[in-house]
């Protein structure tokens, strides 16, 4: 029988802890009174006859009271789970998800955004990240170096391929403009 | 009758031209391929595909994306078969039963039963949107702000309460798309909220840069992030689907489409939700409940049929409210109004013949898909063996061409990557993506008909809550709501429940 206080998830899903969940909470609570105070001090355009419901910051304080209404709700609902019990069991982590690739992944596409597009035709942005990307991610420490030159050539291969590809695609056949 | 047959058939003539084949053709076959490899989604597929299409002639652009659409939808199934991973979230429910199948050497067999179950699904719920939207057109042009507005807090509540996560988590999702959806020039005073002195920032946030990021940049960071996937096996058995898995199961497929576009229908849910439907129903009729999840042919039909069956489902809110049923046919509306067609009540008055035009390339997609399904096993396969090494970069690129490609503010880029990790961070607090997607589609709708319903009421609530079809909506609304609290579902479960039966005369 399943808990009744449980939340409705996918049998694929798995719920996230109560502290956690407070966590979320407090920070969402914080994030929606900061939507409320901001939402207030815009002005009512009283003088040009406005109402008290055209002010510009009425739909959204409505959005941010809801929201703080939530938000308490939630943190109610972790607290009555035990969130600040104890030394809680923290939910076993994929034993295939990695930190690390993530944070890499996550730098990679920083870099290509801020410090490649517009600073350096597209194809040739593409294809320096592309070919970061891929030699990055299929670094091997004591592969053969013929091996990793076979490898890394074939990475500078196929982001010079997607670079070329991608402009003229979108260039010549979608009439798209590129950044 | 016969001048809707005669606008059907205008509307097919119109789109198989050899322009449009070709492009029913590229259009499916990538999106079966985008369905089937893990960590791109239908939604993805389509948000970027309309940003890409946007200078093709409206006809043409959205055949592409409903191929998009129904292509990846069922091209989930391919990797949930041979890898036990999900293409997209839809498919999850058919690892259960497809993936047991692949392993004892059926995935052919398996292949061709979600071919035929898709096809199917599809085919149903082609036929409720061409027999329901006209009448519910009908009923929607009845609707004034009053309703409107509820109908936009019913999305968003219903979205919430059933995509598949804590309600609680859903509706604050749906409340944050809501309010994302507010920033920028406001519609009364051009005032700029939350705009902080950026011109950017006072240009808004746009739909397709933010569902790009939230999709297609979360997804290469939660695949680049997860294990890499293996096929089982680069042999397959025949994937013609077996005429008798098909008559033996003809009462699952009728329900499970009938499920499936049903949850269509109800807004934000989607394909999911749809298969997931369709599974416990199938489950709970079947016989054989004993084989689910260790390889039933039923399970994976049922599965199947259920989230095709949704596609076509979700376009009827569309078509007649304005309001999507899914997170891709969320995308679907936003590009059809950048190609100018107004979706809602008065789409069958202004343009009807693009409700016929709908229904055809529906058609056309499900064709398509039934010709790749069952001729393209061994160059799927070759794909599902491209490592995400090689993969995701290329991903990446394209969602920054397809973030700037509108508009062509580099902002957008920047808007994109901000979503990609919002929807990625959220994501891991458990947050379901769709009722933020809808928040965000819906924030003009819900923002434009609470003021001119409090303008014409002179800001007077009672509208809102008297009018009876309003009241009807606020009332489910509210319930729903109500429903999502444990004290009060508990509550009102314990009221319905049956008490048992005490024989007269027994003993107590």
């Amino acid at each position: 029988m399943s808990e009744p206080n449980a939340p409705s998830l996918m049998p694929h899903e798995e719920p996230l802890s109560p502290r956690a969940d407070l966590g979320v909470a407090a920070a969402f609570l914080a994030f929606s009174l900061t939507i409320v105070a901001l939402a207030l001090r815009m002005p009512r355009f009283a003088e040009q006859g406005g109402e008290i419901y055209t002010a510009p910051g009425l739909v959204p304080a409505f959005y941010g009271v809801i929201l703080a209404a939530l938000s308490l709700w939630l943190g109610y609902r972790s607290l009555q789970r035990g969130a600040l019990k104890g030394v809680q069991a923290r939910a076993a982590a994929d034993p295939g998800n990695s930190t690390t690739r993530l944070a890499i992944a996550a730098a990679l596409g920083v870099l290509f955004v801020v410090g490649l597009v517009g600073k350096m035709p597209f194809w040739l942005a593409v294809t320096v990240f592309v070919t970061l990307f891929i030699v990055i991610f299929e670094w091997e420490p004591g592969l053969p170096t013929g091996l990793r030159v076979r490898r890394i050539a074939t990475a500078v291969i196929q982001a010079l391929i997607t670079g070329l590809l991608v402009t003229l695609v979108f260039q010549k056949i979608f009439l798209v403009r590129l950044p | 009758m016969f001048d809707s047959l005669r606008e059907f058939g205008g509307a097919f003539a119109g789109l198989l031209t050899p322009w449009g084949i070709f492009n029913a053709f590229w259009a499916t076959f990538l999106g079966i391929v985008i369905g089937a490899l893990p960590g791109l989604t239908a939604t993805m597929g389509v948000a970027l595909m309309t940003t890409l299409t946007f200078t093709m002639p409206h006809e043409q652009a959205i055949l592409v994306l409903v191929c998009i659409y129904v292509g990846a939808i069922y091209g989930g199934s391919r990797s949930a078969i041979l890898l036990n991973i999900p293409g997209t979230p839809a498919s999850a429910c058919s690892t259960l039963d497809g993936f047991p199948l692949a392993k004892q050497g059926l995935a052919g067999r398996a292949m061709g039963i979600s071919t035929s179950g898709s096809w199917l699904g599809t085919l149903f719920g082609i036929l409720c949107v061409a027999a329901l939207t006209p009448v519910l057109s009908d009923v929607a042009l009845r609707f004034q702000s009053f309703e409107f507005f509820w109908i936009a807090v019913f999305g968003i509540v219903i979205a919430g309460t059933l995509s598949g996560g804590d309600p609680i988590k859903g509706y604050m999702a749906g409340f944050l798309g809501l309010f994302i959806a507010t920033i920028g020039q406001e519609p009364h005073y051009n005032y700029q909220r939350f705009a902080f002195g950026s011109t950017d920032l006072a240009g808004g946030i746009g739909l397709l840069p933010a569902l790009v990021g939230a999709f297609g940049v979360a997804e290469v960071l939660q695949s680049m992030r997860g294990p890499a996937a293996r096929a089982i096996s680069n042999k397959i058995d025949s994937v013609i689907p077996r005429i008798g898995d098909v008559l033996r199961h003809r009462w699952t497929i009728l329900r499970s489409g009938a499920i499936g576009t049903f949850i269509g229908i109800l807004p934000g849910l989607g394909e999911d939700t749809a298969a997931w439907s369709s599974y416990a129903a199938a489950r709970r009729a079947s016989k054989e409940k004993e084989k689910y999840g260790k390889g039933s042919v039923e399970g994976l039909i049922a599965a199947e049929t259920g989230e095709s069956a949704c596609v076509p489902g979700a376009l009827i809110p569309v078509l007649t409210l304005a309001v999507p049923g899914s997170a891709p046919a969320a995308v679907l509306m936003a590009a059809m109004m950048i190609h100018n067609i107004n979706p809602g009540p008065n789409l069958m008055l202004q343009t009807p013949q693009f409700f016929y035009q709908i229904v055809a390339m529906l058609v056309i997609a499900d064709m398509v898909k039934l010709f790749f399904g069952l001729t393209l096993v061994r160059p799927l396969l070759w794909i599902l063996l491209v490592p995400r090494e090689r993969l995701m970069p290329v991903v990446f690129v394209l969602c920054t061409v397809g973030a700037f490609a509108i508009t062509s503010r580099v902002f957008d880029i920047y808007v994109m990557l901000f979503f990609g990790f919002l929807g990625f961070v959220l994501r891991e607090f458990k947050f379901p993506m769709a009722p933020l997607i809808l928040g965000l589609v819906l924030g003009e709708l819900l923002e434009k008909n609470l003021t001119r319903g409090l303008v014409l009421s002179g800001g007077d609530l009672a509208p809102f809550f008297t009018r009876p079809i309003s009241a009807v909506i606020a009332f489910v609304t509210i319930a729903s709501i109500l429903w999502s609290v444990p004290a009060f579902s508990n509550r009102a479960a314990a009221l319905f429940r049956r008490r048992p039966k005490v024989a007269a005369g027994s003993a107590p």
